[in-house]
């Protein structure tokens, strides 16, 4: 209104309205004092007129009017009306819900889940799949990748590398003389940094242990735009003096592990493979460095420390070797040059740097430098957890829409049970709008507690989500952050289809003539809408319900196929562990010896039966391949003739149970002196030796390499890397017949637990090196196991929300069941009187429910038959369209719906004729 | 001082008794029923306030905050809720009083118009 102003206004009710709100017994009792004085001033003006106190007392009654009232409008007035209608609403909505806890159960119970369900799924999903670098301006970085076709230049290489269906090859890795190159005049960049991640041993605190370490370049910090949270970043300096540059910045983490987030931590020594390094900054907590958004290293270190901490791998330092490709590269385009053009320019200067550096053989091929994305580091996540995210977020998606038409189905049935109680309270005066906001109100109150559950569940499910998806023996803690937009999104979904069907029933009341739906039954008026739209939501149910069933089912079946493969050797009582060397300390030759030693005492300790060391774990996901060349076979250029191998102890085929076919075993007569023998499974046997008898031939390993190593033995087939190839050819060999090892992993056939184990075995370790650690200890079962742990969470997951869409259609079902023999008792009781047996009742009942379950089946086949095609390459041993689990989905889902037939069935059959009739 | 027979006085008009009010408790601090007499007084007992919609009325004005309430003692000393215009409702008394004067001037131009002044 003019003069006032308008914010003025609302913020005097706003501070009225809360002291009334907050006061109200004060002003409860101002308004009765007040109206009593008004009374007693109008009878005391009376009898100064002269009239009686008695007739005074009354005149000035009736002139006031009922006190009541004037109260009423008086708590309008401060806005308190509405307030008590809430309040009175929700006390009700309260009593209502209580007095059904079933329905209530149910309702809120699915809401939940469903809640609970998407918030963690999309939360873990976000962070896996969709959350960049915790750095400044994350969306300009770019990685560096190169693609080629099959005789691509990079022979040597360590690190990510894909071949594509079109044969050409990519990967990430490049030489660092290479990039040394071009980063001192990056065309179109404004600067490239180089890094590279690699396990190591470091001894913190005196505890040897096993760290992720990143060697990165003097301008990595710089390029990305991180400050270290406490000291300095690693800088340009460090690379080129040799002094100052043992230096090394330690993660958040491990600065809270093991310092306790003590400044002190600063200039504290580390020894990495045995080199000690000063620590001189902790990075920014959230900083995971340009690998990955999930994981941060433990060091990070100056690349110039390369030579002194890992393996040399070829002739000479990796840091000067121009053909061995390793090294990351990440960097900026320049401010207001297209990415298409520095790219471009880029790959230019790349493919002249590359010829004039490194040695480019004939029929090599420069490959093409790409700029790809690195805002969320090398994507390496993705490749892994994109498909089964992909699947989880449909399931879930599946279970948000199950839940709602749980809900919807839930409320259109119970608005019509109360169709008449909304009539009689409209033919007492209630408003349609005062109807429709106690509905409303009940609909909240169902929502507020299935979001109070779903909160709880979303909030615990995040963290059990990925200890699904990773191995337990391995400290790999994905944060998942509680991510509040997601939970107020399904949130929001479910609220707006619980006040959607929470008012449908309450607006078809305000539409029914009050006094039509009073003078009949309820139930005739609005059968037909509601029957119709209520079985529709049942349909679809039924439908939902058979594809996330046929979806458990396949995924079951992949897991119980995987599970029950023969893998070749005998997985009881196998342990694992690995012990890795530095090599700086065990160049070639001394770490053969110290392997030789270890296995020698561990091989005594009680109640081990066998020990062996060997290069490669089985299904643990790696695998190493070379050269198989049989003596006479020609050499062609270009072919692949490389098999899987493995570098054994000789005491490897005892140990995993592997049968010797023909042939001999190796044994203590096979020396680093005695001629080189190797044995071969038999794939390998059938694969390259068809018709002729391999023992005894002599092939090279190497081309390059003169050396011939005779086959001794022929060993059955087993699994390598993974379970879903067949076992593959492959051929051993002794370690102790290598010139170098570096760490391998022990196999141990004992009767201990890894329990018991572990002191035992860092005991004979540390007798030996106390800063040599015994890193993942796990039994090969464990191993097997993690390697199908996606497989194991895709199975648990759809068949928990199998299970769960399977309980909601029963629900569903019974409720739509049990409502419609409620609405056609008295028919029912009209054909009892004309003769109809109770069983004829009955099975009306029954197949009414099964034409509507048939239906939904039928549906849901349909969908789940176009689903199951996109996840065909998730499957193991089992088609998408695999007839077994079709049959037994839809035999289960039939089950189902004559189980939750069944009651209301039986209550048809046993209606009462007179009883019925009488009804209503 | 009480109210005469009804059908010699004027109804009030829609919406002016948050205006008599306001106008009413701008002369000085008054209980409800004070406001009551005062409008009647000044009207020249023209005017009914009913009874019924004083209350509401004041608690909206002071809900709005166009005038506060204090407690104190009545002329025969008993405890009673004494209204004053608050600064705010002085503003909106004034706006309102110059609306209604114009309001009453048009429709009084408007009332007295005859066929030849047209």
């Amino acid at each position: 209104m003019s003069g006032q102003s308008w914010a003025s206004r609302k913020a005097a009710e706003l501070s009225s309205w809360l002291k009334a709100v907050t006061q109200r017994r004060r002003v409860e009792q101002e308004m009765d004092a007040e109206l009593e004085f008004h009374l007693e001033a109008v009878t005391a003006d009376l009898i100064r007129a002269g009239k009686s106190p008695q007739e005074a007392a009354r005149q000035a009654r009736i002139a006031l009017g009922t006190a009541l009232t004037h109260k009423e409008g008086m708590r309008t007035s401060l806005g308190l009306r509405w307030f008590d209608e809430l309040g009175a609403d929700l006390r009700y909505a309260t009593r209502m819900l209580r007095k059904s806890p079933g329905f209530t159960a149910i309702a809120a119970g699915s809401l939940a889940l469903a809640i609970g369900a998407n918030t963690a799924i999309f939360s873990v999903a976000k962070v896996l799949l969709y959350d960049r670098l915790q750095i400044p301006n994350a969306e300009q970085l770019k990685m560096l990748r190169w693609i080629g076709d099959d005789k691509v230049i990079a022979h040597h290489s360590w690190g990510d590398f894909d071949t594509l269906p079109d044969r050409s090859q990519t990967s990430s890795v490049f030489p660092f003389p290479i990039f040394r190159e071009m980063s001192l005049h990056p065309a179109g960049m404004e600067s490239l940094a180089g890094f590279k991640e690699d396990g190591m041993n470091a001894t913190v605190r005196g505890t040897a242990r096993r760290v992720t370490v990143a060697e990165v370049t003097g301008n990595y910090y710089d390029t990305l735009g991180v400050r270290p949270q406490l000291g300095r970043a690693i800088q340009l300096a460090d690379e080129t003096s040799s002094e100052s540059g043992n230096v090394a910045v330690i993660s958040d983490g491990l600065w809270s592990r093991e310092f306790g987030r003590s400044p002190d931590a600063l200039g504290q020594t580390i020894t990495l493979n045995q080199a000690k390094l000063t620590i001189v900054g902790v990075n920014p907590a959230h900083f995971t460095g340009a690998k990955n958004v999930l994981e941060s290293p433990d060091l990070f270190v100056p690349i110039s420390l390369e030579p002194l901490l890992t393996v040399q791998r070829e002739k000479s330092s990796d840091l000067v070797n121009p053909d061995f490709w390793w090294l990351n590269i990440v960097g900026r385009v320049k401010p207001g040059i297209p990415e298409t053009e520095a790219q471009q320019g880029l790959g230019v200067q790349f493919e002249a740097v590359v010829r004039a550096l490194a040695t480019v053989k004939q029929g090599d091929t420069i490959p093409r430098l790409q700029l790809v994305d690195g805002s969320r580091g090398l994507h390496w996540a993705d490749r892994m957890f994109k498909k089964p995210m992909m699947v989880l977020l449909g399931l879930t998606g599946l279970v948000l829409l199950l839940a709602c038409a749980n809900v919807a189905n839930l409320l259109l049935a119970r608005g019509a049970h109360r169709q008449r109680e909304m009539s009689v309270r409209m033919a007492l005066g209630a408003a349609r709008a005062r109807v429709a906001r106690q509905l409303l109100t009940e609909s909240l109150l169902l929502a507020l507690l299935g979001g109070c559950g779903g909160l709880l569940l979303g909030y615990v499910g995040r963290n059990v989500l990925p200890r699904l998806l990773t191995n337990s023996w391995e400290d790999f803690n994905i944060r998942v952050p509680f991510d509040w937009a997601v939970f107020a999104c399904t949130a929001l979904i479910i609220l707006a289809t619980g006040i959607l069907f929470g008012l449908a029933p309450a607006l078809f009341a305000a539409r029914t003539e009050v006094s039509s739906s009073l003078k009949e039954s309820a139930q005739t008026t609005t059968r037909r809408r509601r029957g119709l739209s209520g079985k529709a939501l049942v349909g679809l149910q039924i439908a939902l319900s058979t594809m996330l069933v046929i979806g458990a089912g396949l995924f079951l079946r992949t897991l119980t196929a995987l599970d029950s493969q023969d893998v070749g050797f005998n997985t009881d009582h196998l342990v694992l562990f690995d012990v890795s060397p530095p090599a700086a300390r065990y160049p070639a030759g001394k770490d053969v010896a110290l392997h030789q030693q270890l296995e020698a005492r561990m091989a005594g300790l009680p109640g081990v039966a066998h020990v062996t060391p060997s290069a490669t774990a089985y299904l643990a996901g790696s695998m190493s391949n070379s050269d198989f060349l049989p003596e006479g076979e020609k050499v062609v250029k270009n072919k692949f003739t490389a098999e899987d191998f493995n570098t054994v102890g000789n005491d490897f085929f005892p140990t995993l149970g592997i049968n010797i076919i023909a042939g001999r075993g190796f044994n203590a007569q096979d020396t680093a002196t005695s001629p080189k023998v190797a044995i071969i499974n038999q794939a390998l046997a059938k694969k390259r030796f068809p018709g002729v008898n391999p023992i005894g031939r002599m092939f090279r390993a190497d081309r390059d390499d003169t050396q011939l190593i005779r086959i001794v033995g022929i060993c059955s087939d087993t699994y390598y890397y993974t379970l879903r190839d067949s076992p593959p050819a492959q051929f051993f060999v002794p370690y102790v017949q290598q010139k170098e090892v570096h760490g391998m992993t022990y196999q141990m056939r004992t009767s201990l637990s890894t329990a018991a184990l572990a002191p035992v075995l860092r005991n004979v370790v540390q007798a030996v090196d106390r800063d040599l650690p015994v890193t993942d200890l796990r039994t090969q079962r464990e191993q097997i196991a993690a390697t199908l742990s996606i497989e194991r969470a895709l199975a648990a997951l759809t068949s928990g929300f199998g299970v769960l869409a399977l309980s909601l259609a029963c629900v569903g079902i019974y409720g739509i069941m049990a409502y419609s023999v409620a609405q056609r008792r008295n028919e029912i009781g009209i054909r009892l009187a004309l003769g109809a047996q109770p069983s004829q009742v009955r099975s009306m009942v029954l197949r009414e429910s099964t034409g509507l379950t048939v239906a939904g089946v039928a549906v849901g086949l349909a969908g789940a038959l176009a689903c199951t095609k996109l996840v065909r390459s998730m499957l193991y041993g089992v088609s998408p369209d695999d007839p077994t689990t079709i049959v037994v989905g839809a035999a289960v889902l039939l089950a189902v719906a004559i189980v939750a037939t069944w009651i209301p069935a039986r209550r048809a059959a046993g209606v009462q004729p007179m009883d019925a009739l009488r009804h209503e | 001082m009480v109210a005469k027979p009804e059908e010699k006085q004027t109804e009030l008009l829609q919406g002016t008794l948050d205006l008599l009010i306001l106008k009413a408790v701008s002369l000085g601090p008054l209980h409800g029923y004070g406001v009551l007499l005062r409008i009647q007084q000044i009207s020249g007992e023209e005017l009914i306030v009913q009874q019924g919609s004083l209350y509401p009325a004041l608690y909206r004005l002071e809900h709005q905050g166009a005038i506060a309430s204090e407690w104190g003692d009545s002329e025969n000393n008993r405890r009673a809720k004494y209204y004053r215009l608050t600064t705010a409702g002085k503003k909106r008394l004034d706006a309102e009083t110059e609306k209604w004067n114009r309001m009453a001037g048009i429709i009084a131009g408007i009332l007295s118009a005859t066929p030849g002044s047209l």
